[in-house]
């Protein structure tokens, strides 16, 4: 078939059943062409044919014969929307960019010839991009960048690179990496092709539970059982093929026989079935949360209570005599959550090589460091014989901390052909799979004294994380609001589901659905203002600047009565608490080599922004110009670097970085780069003041003193004909000490609104409750939020309280989040007088709350 | 493919599937494919003496955008185009292929399931989860027709062009939803090939409104456009149809006729979409398309009542 790529003839064999896509990814090699959905959902294949936009995941590949086919890599990286995204960091983990990238640019450019370089609208951007969808919610960044563009902002390649100044302070790095990602340059898993690799595809079960028997299989096959050899969830991998071809691999896959014996499944309380009916069992059922796990009894297939009360039997009385009193003071409320899908833009995928018995893995993951020694571990290697690359990661949001199935199959099958092998999820698999935070369903009873003081609480916390367990909600309600009496229990109800694993901020975000419903319908009852509750009931200063700027915001002072009419308007705050994460054996190397600093760390960039941080720093430290400094990260064969979990990164590789650029001035004595070739130091984290509160990092991970604190505040207009929710503003207070790289944190919490929007009015994993199959197995019927979707979001940042960090500041990638759902709730109570106490608020409920 | 002869021909010797532009058949497992997209003739929007349009059967849903004429002819028509899937979607997926795309019940495209539609003898969404399917009961199987277009053109009263046989009415094309194992009437290798709009009265307005959680680029829970002519105040003549409540795209004539010869008050709007709710029959999770029927008529009538801004 021959078509014109890029302004070049091309001609290739193609089979009747290839995409557009595929061609351009396997026959030519431009991968800067993404597939995320493979659906035409997501946008990040979006080409160009003939100057038309087009998703190239469904367009047959002779659709294109005798057609002009433009690419990222065909728009050269010098189109004015390019150096806008770069300017205006409409970017995170990337993998989504390419796509953006050529709508905008192809919108741009028909934008100009209508209008000339005037400004389109918000909605006019909206509708444009209405088609791509962006995980990281970089959304903010892309409106600004599209209307910058075509306002005519970077006509000019001089101006393109920077605008630091408008951010307002002197350290404002770009993302250093932003131009690969803008161009479809950056090489992700996905796009890893190595000689003589093979593609293997895993074979799952139909079944929610079954005892598995033999495999039958024509070739080479890698088996993924557990030990038992018992499947618990519909979609659990079994084995996994591979061939030279996906379609190869998957019709082998599809010939391969499994013998089942079916077991009756439990998808209800009602289920008699245990799950894990052996003590062996309960040590190998995954984990839905970070970190060691609190005791608890197993009774069948409920596991708990495990809690950190405090004062608990006190709380309890007080509440039970509140409640035979039928005090006014008494919050009583059951709020649900549902399972929210990580789904990142970049699915799992492993791209896994033996060679000379070393294992060599490309990986997309966002703990370099932490896999290489499980991997290490699980195939009896030297931690010198696991090299991992990541060097770009298309998001993780938790899912991506360990040696999940991808890698299993990669590395086993790898093995087994002798070759390499590349694994790579698709989208049905990534959302059944992939990974989902919990559902959780929360009892609270919120009780107030006489003087309107917390008085007592009992929160009860059900988790439904499917095989997994430690779904811990209601134990962060421990830290917040002083210390009063309260009663925290956390259960696990274990079902033959797909396995709940960490998402950003686990197990907050349920937690603070019910808890700061319940602190805001206490202020209603009592007619006082929320953040005037909260002032009197939260000790914590740091929020406290955050609550006063908050009563100070026009969205707050100046919100009015939402009256009857069709369309009303609310305002709902909220705020969280979350502890502070370091990982102390953090290290940064720092070489000199051809007149620059290269900075080389086992950690990766999902998307935050690491690589970013780390160049601004040690450029800063050492006085150098930005091109001077070099940061390689994603090899696990540099120094020891932090998982990017638990918002430990930026507190733990800053620092180290910061003393590697002190020990490299030192080292230097005076001379220039040129003069110290090969010179190289070692940084590392420097201890906090007054220590840590855990005595010794727990699988690395140390608990700082201090919390990070936000306040969330959400304008919402309801549309009470049909019943949509929709946030118009959002105020996302943070505080989280110094700023390291203000634009990249912004993005960061601005993407973090939305993840918080997804999960309050939209996302929702569903499935079948006879089989247990998950349901919304695309991006359709798994709705995260579009660009649409996106209010106008300003990010405020309280920089102090932070003087016993070294660098004085911490993380944020999840403080930013965790609120964003309870101040949607609240907004929406305060607009209709209900108070919704289901997630996801969909139309249904919201038509069925309000009476309609 | 260079005739439609080919095409049908393609289709009986190979039990194969037509595609244009494949939006919805590259989305699931698929017969072998005949291509449309080659075949002369079939792209383009046409006019005649009489004001009527006819628009060819691959004509992109991007290009119906890009007529001002059409969109000024037939306003409920541009509305839902508008608002239909994507821009890039919408630059590829034709007006026939919109018209006889297959359903997205969440059922049918998991391969782990099997139903009417796929040789089985039951309805797993019944029993299962059903949140999006239909609340006005047509037959055994549930899930709401997906073409937007199909609604629209509804109301315009249009007829479709099939190769070989006499004109068909939108609503011939659909039938009466009781074979679950249909989208449409047509058989395998039968053509579409064109769209008829007849030409509009003068003056008159139409409106699409669909409801939705997310603000873009989402299926509508329900669906409705709008025809209406004025005498003064007082509506003339009147079309009204919705989707995503039943197996078909429907027509709702008696909400209509109560329109009819009386002036577009809120009262009168609201009492004639109450009508429509008269054909439900919910299923135990959709029992919120009852009102959401009736929200999404009132929506749409007075947006199409509204005078031109």
């Amino acid at each position: 078939m021959e078509f014109t790529l890029n302004g070049k003839p091309v001609d290739v064999g193609v089979e009747p059943a290839e995409t557009v896509a595929g061609v351009l990814r396997e026959r030519v090699g431009l991968t800067g062409t993404k597939v995320a959905c493979g659906t035409g959902v997501c946008g990040t294949c979006t080409v160009l044919v003939d100057g038309r936009t087009a998703a190239s995941c469904l367009l047959p590949a002779g659709t294109v014969a005798g057609r002009d086919v433009t690419t990222v890599e065909g728009l050269g990286g010098d189109h004015p929307v390019q150096r806008a995204f770069a300017a205006h960091d409409a970017l995170q983990c990337g993998y989504c960019t390419p796509g953006f990238v050529v709508e905008a640019a192809a919108f741009m450019d028909r934008w100009r010839a209508g209008h000339g370089a005037s400004e389109p609208s918000r909605e006019q951007i909206a509708e444009a991009l209405a088609g791509h969808l962006c995980r990281c919610g970089a959304y903010a960044g892309i409106y600004a960048a599209v209307a910058a563009a075509c306002a005519g902002e970077h006509d000019d390649p001089e101006d393109g690179s920077a605008d630091g100044a408008a951010d307002g302070g002197a350290v404002a790095p770009v993302r250093v990496e932003a131009l690969e990602k803008i161009t479809g340059a950056a090489r992700y898993t996905a796009d890893v092709v190595l000689d003589g690799q093979l593609e293997g595809v895993i074979v799952r079960s139909p079944h929610p539970h079954a005892t598995v028997g033999e495999i039958r299989c024509e070739g080479p096959l890698a088996e993924l059982l557990p030990p038992d050899r018992v499947v618990r969830y519909a979609g659990q991998p079994v084995a996994a093929v591979a061939a030279p071809t996906r379609a190869e691999a998957l019709a082998i896959a599809a010939r391969v026989e499994v013998e089942y014996t079916v077991l009756p499944a439990v998808l209800s309380p009602d289920d008699e079935t245990v799950v894990y009916p052996t003590k062996e069992s309960w040590q190998a059922a995954p984990r839905a949360n970070e970190g060691p796990l609190a005791s608890a009894k197993w009774n069948g297939n409920v596991r708990g209570p495990a809690g950190m009360s405090w004062r608990g039997r006190t709380a309890v009385k007080r509440i039970e005599k509140a409640r035979s009193g039928g005090g006014q003071a008494l919050v009583e409320a059951t709020f649900t959550t549902s399972a929210q899908a990580h789904t990142c833009m970049e699915p799992h995928g492993c791209v896994a090589r033996w060679d000379d018995g070393e294992l060599h893995l490309h990986l997309s993951t966002q703990a370099v460091t932490r896999v290489a020694a499980q991997a290490a571990k699980r195939w009896k290697l030297g931690p010198e014989q696991v090299h991992i690359a990541a060097e770009h990661v298309g998001g993780g949001f938790g899912s991506k901390v360990n040696v999940t199935a991808d890698v299993v199959a990669a590395v086993e099958l790898s093995r087994l052909h002798g070759t390499p092998v590349r694994v790579v999820l698709s989208r049905e698999e990534e959302l059944v799979d992939g990974g989902s935070r919990p559902g959780v369903r929360v009892e609270l009873a919120l009780l107030a004294d006489a003087d309107g003081g917390l008085a007592a609480f009992t929160m009860d916390a059900h988790g439904d994380a499917g095989v997994s367990i430690g779904s811990n909600a209601a134990w962060h309600s421990r830290f917040f609001y002083g210390n009063a009496p309260r009663r925290i229990r956390d259960y696990d109800h274990i079902t033959n589901r797909a396995p709940g694993i960490p998402f950003r901020g686990p197990g907050l975000p349920p937690m603070l659905w019910a808890l700061e419903q319940g602190v805001d319908e206490m202020a209603l009852r009592r007619g006082e203002d929320p953040l005037a509750l909260r002032r009197r009931w939260d000790g914590n200063a740091k929020r406290h600047a955050l609550y006063d700027r908050a009563a100070d915001l026009p969205m707050w002072r100046d919100r009015t009565d939402p009256g009857d009419g069709r369309m009303r308007r609310g305002v709902g705050v909220a705020a969280a608490n979350y502890m502070y994460f370091v990982d102390p054996g953090t290290k940064v190397s720092l070489a000199v080599e051809q007149g620059a600093v290269v900075a080389r760390i086992a950690a990766q960039d999902i998307g935050t922004g690491s690589r970013s941080v780390i160049a601004e720093v040690v450029r800063a430290g050492l006085e150098l110009r930005p091109g001077q400094v070099r940061v390689e990260i994603g090899n696990s064969d540099h120094a020891y670097g932090p998982t990017s979990a638990s918002s430990c990164t930026t507190p733990s590789v800053a620092p180290a970085a910061e003393d590697a650029a002190r020990r490299l001035r030192k080292a230097l004595g005076g001379r220039t780069l040129d003069e110290a070739e090969g010179l190289q130091v070692v940084g590392r984290r420097p201890r906090d003041r007054r220590g840590y509160v855990t005595p010794f990092p727990l699988d690395h991970f140390a608990i700082g003193r201090g919390f990070t604190g936000a306040v969330v505040m959400t304008e919402v207009e309801v549309d009470t004909l049909l019943g949509r929710v929709r946030p118009t503003r959002v105020w996302c207070g943070v505080s989280a000490g110094h700023i390291y790289a203000p634009r990249l944190a912004r993005n960061q919490c601005e993407g973090g609104v939305v993840q918080g929007i997804g999960y309050a009015l939209f996302e929702q994993r569903r499935d079948d409750p006879g089989t247990g199959t998950v349901l919304t197995a695309n991006l359709e019927d798994y709705r995260i939020p579009g660009i649409a979707d996106t209010p106008e979001i300003d990010v405020y940042f309280h920089t102090e309280g932070w003087d016993h960090v070294p660098g004085r500041g911490v993380g944020l990638g999840e403080i930013c989040t965790v609120a964003v759902a309870a101040s949607i709730g609240n907004a929406v109570r305060h607009a209709t007088g209900w108070r919704p106490l289901d997630l996801p608020v969909r139309p249904d409920l919201l038509l069925e709350g309000i009476g309609a | 493919m260079t005739t439609i002869e080919d095409a049908a021909r393609a289709v009986r010797d190979t039990g194969g599937e037509l595609r244009a532009g494949g939006t919805d058949v590259m989305t699931r497992p698929a017969r072998p494919p005949v291509d449309l997209l080659g075949v002369p003739g079939l792209r383009g929007i046409g006019w005649q003496a009489d004001g009527s349009a006819r628009i060819g059967a691959v004509t992109a849903i991007a290009d119906l955008l890009a007529d001002d004429r059409l969109t000024a002819a037939y306003p409920a028509l541009a509305a839902t185009a508008a608002a239909v899937a994507t821009p890039q979607i919408r630059n590829v997926a034709t007006v026939g292929g919109n018209l006889l795309q297959r359903n997205r019940c969440w059922y049918l495209r998991n391969p782990a399931f099997t139903c009417h539609q796929t040789g089985g003898d039951s309805c797993p969404a019944r029993e299962g989860d059903h949140l999006y399917s239909a609340v006005i009961d047509q037959g055994p199987c549930i899930a709401p027709h997906p073409s937007s277009l199909a609604v629209a053109l509804l109301t315009y009263g249009a007829t479709v062009e099939v190769h070989g046989r006499d004109a068909l009415g939108v609503t011939d094309l659909y039938g009466d939803g009781s074979d679950p194992a249909r989208d449409h009437c047509l058989d395998a290798a039968e053509v579409l090939q064109a769209v008829r709009l007849p030409a509009p009265a003068p003056s008159e307005r139409g409106a699409y409104r669909r409801a939705t959680a997310r603000e873009m680029a989402e299926w509508p829970l329900v669906e409705a456009a709008a025809r209406l002519t004025f005498d003064g105040d007082t509506v003339s003549t009147a079309a009204v149809a919705v989707g995503g409540v039943a197996r078909t795209p429907l027509l709702l004539p008696e909400v209509a006729e109560a329109l009819v010869g009386k002036p577009a008050t809120e009262e009168a709007l609201a009492a004639a979409a109450d009508l429509a709710t008269a054909r439900c029959a919910p299923l135990p999770q959709t029992a919120y398309k009852v009102p959401l029927l009736r929200a999404t008529l009132i929506d749409t009538l007075t947006a199409c009542a509204a005078p031109a801004p």
